[in-house]
């Protein structure tokens, strides 16, 4: 059975331009221009997979995100921006989002992001392997959860590469490990950035106006 | 009164009416109401946007007001100082009067007060310079004959209240006025900022667009203005004027992008200020950018920056044709050679991981400067 597909995208053009895309490889069960569409149609349709765009009126992804996650939590959802700014990335990411990507994205790791989002890995951009590394750079805390709080080395290797521009196939080689394992890497990485309370998270949000 | 009395209820949770009471009998202890009422009033003055509403109640307020210190006044000049009975005789009388005025229907007393009209009306004018007399000759006449503290503070209040009645709402409309001028101004200025702005980048590069018939000449142009238009947008200035080796290192692959038809991907972790060593840097990936972008035949290029506190670190990969270091042809030997030995001389490192088929990168790294 094909992986289901619902895109939210307030820009119409964009939004036939990626339902184009993706419909050779996926089932698109359908699409919404606005926030409260998508929300009520989300619920309805329970697809595998949403496309949210970051910045849409009434609340954006985030309202999108937060709108279904309690309704239906299988559903998994891969943001999609024009704009690449670390707050909107880790606003998206810890609201719920499995993988963040720059609409700028090639056509065929989109439909590669999809695939890894709906079997539930996380789908790392080179900038988002980027921030995540900055944020959770420096001392360690001394937070009573410090393995939610620190990379491990070699989630920090899998990042750095990540950020080199390689495909997780080439990370797997590049480190001798399989690519299974890259995925796990991966997933435990957003899992952390997702309930980290590590100050570093926090403040850089707060120097970047989203808390 | 609405104005200031429904404000203050609605914070405080209580009835309109109890507060208005409240006001008029405080109103009666040498004229402590009033005071507050004005206090309550500048206060509520700050909030602009609910400047009109605010204006047509308080004038209402103001001349409640006045008409109650002017009846106490004149029961005070007779030597028949209101006890308590009365007091709270007044305080009903007073409640009524106000739980009766409507403020969405405004009495001939609040018309009277309404700042909002447009000429100045006269018969505020009048009214107000008539307390402010009556307010001084109780004054004088006080000092003349018993001196008595309630009195003056009364004729003070009243002098007060009676500048306030007759000039309040012109100062109040020209500040008013000022402030409105001068955010318009200042809306037009920013909007002309951009139109400039938006007219020399996105409308020029469109008109180029239209006017291009390669595909990738149009990627490249639109490609270009999408950095350029998100620089402005979300702005990452240098921070005290320092440059950054993660905005040299940008500005660098922006050229490359623009010069060469590919498109490069940045990532930074950490940031160095722009030193020697770190020009060094910027220029040696730079060339290994360009290198890549000719012959690896990838459209598309990684910049990867670590900035540690002792080393930096640039990654420059492309997921192209690939070569094998050991046999190198003999131009692009030259190429690297030369980003080896610039960034050798600056106590930097140049390493070349390549395979055919599987792309190349080239790591360059560099030692911290000792501060």
């Amino acid at each position: 059975m094909s992986i289901t597909v619902y895109l939210v995208d307030d820009h119409r053009l964009f939004l036939s331009g990626v339902k184009a895309e993706l419909a050779e490889d996926f089932r698109i069960v359908g699409s919404a221009f606005d926030v409260d569409t998508a929300i009520v149609e989300i619920r309805g349709l329970n697809p595998d997979v949403v496309l949210v765009d970051v910045h849409m009126p009434d609340g954006g992804g985030i309202a999108v995100i937060e709108g279904v996650n309690e309704s239906n939590p299988d559903v998994k959802f891969l943001a999609l921006s024009v704009s690449d700014q670390a707050e909107d990335v880790i606003t998206m990411i810890r609201a719920g989002a499995r993988g963040y990507v720059t609409k700028t994205i090639e056509p065929p790791d989109l439909a590669e992001a999809v695939r890894r989002i709906s079997s539930g890995d996380a789908v790392f951009s080179p900038r988002l392997a980027g921030f995540v590394l900055d944020a959770f750079a420096g001392a360690i805390p001394s937070e009573e959860d410090p393995e939610l709080d620190q990379l491990t080395l070699r989630e920090k290797d899998v990042l750095r590469l990540i950020a080199r521009g390689f495909a997780y196939k080439q990370v797997a080689r590049k480190l001798e490990i399989s690519i299974k394992t890259v995925e796990t890497h991966v997933s435990s990485v957003l899992r952390k950035l997702q309930l980290s309370n590590r100050h570093e998270l926090a403040r850089w949000a707060s120097k970047r106006h989203i808390v | 009164m609405g104005g200031v009395a429904g404000g203050l209820a609605d914070t405080l949770g209580v009835p309109d009416a109890y507060v208005r009471a409240a006001f008029l009998t405080l109103l009666t202890v040498w004229g402590l109401g009033g005071v507050l009422y004005l206090g309550f009033w500048l206060m509520a003055y700050d909030k602009v946007e609910d400047r009109e509403v605010v204006a047509v109640d308080t004038g209402r307020g103001l001349g409640l007001g006045l008409a109650f210190l002017g009846l106490m006044l004149l029961l005070e000049s007779i030597g028949w100082w209101p006890n308590p009975a009365l007091v709270l005789t007044a305080g009903a009388l007073a409640f009524g009067t106000a739980a009766l005025t409507d403020s969405s229907k405004p009495g001939p007393l609040a018309a009277l007060m309404d700042p909002n009209v447009d000429r100045p009306s006269r018969t505020r004018l009048v009214l107000g310079v008539v307390l402010l007399i009556g307010g001084l000759s109780v004054f004088f006449t006080s000092i003349g004959a018993v001196f008595e503290l309630g009195v003056v503070f009364l004729a003070i209040v009243l002098t007060g209240l009676g500048i306030v009645v007759a000039f309040g709402p012109w100062v109040r409309r020209l500040v008013a006025d000022l402030a409105t001028e001068r955010n318009e101004r200042i809306r037009q200025e920013e909007r002309a900022e951009m139109a400039a702005h938006l007219h020399d980048s996105v409308l020029q590069t469109l008109a180029l667009i239209q006017r291009t018939d390669d595909p990738a000449e149009m990627m490249i142009l639109a490609r270009h203005q999408e950095s350029d238009l998100r620089d402005w947008l979300f702005g990452s200035a240098p921070l005290d004027g320092v440059d950054l080796l993660s905005t040299a290192l940008k500005d660098a692959a922006a050229r490359v992008e623009k010069d060469h038809h590919v498109r490069v991907d940045v990532v930074t972790v950490g940031d160095h200020a722009i030193d020697k060593r770190a020009t060094f840097l910027v220029g040696a990936a730079s060339e290994a950018m360009v290198n890549a972008a000719k012959h690896s035949g990838a459209d598309r290029l990684s910049l990867y920056l670590e900035a540690e506190d002792d080393a930096l670190a640039v990654y420059v990969t492309d997921q192209g044709e690939g070569f094998d270091p050991d046999a190198v042809p003999p131009d692009r030997k030259g190429i690297t050679k030369s980003i080896r030995s610039r960034l050798e001389k600056a106590g930097g490192t140049v390493e070349i991981n390549s395979e055919p088929g599987e792309g190349t990168e080239v790591v360059l790294s560099m030692p911290v400067e000792a501060e």
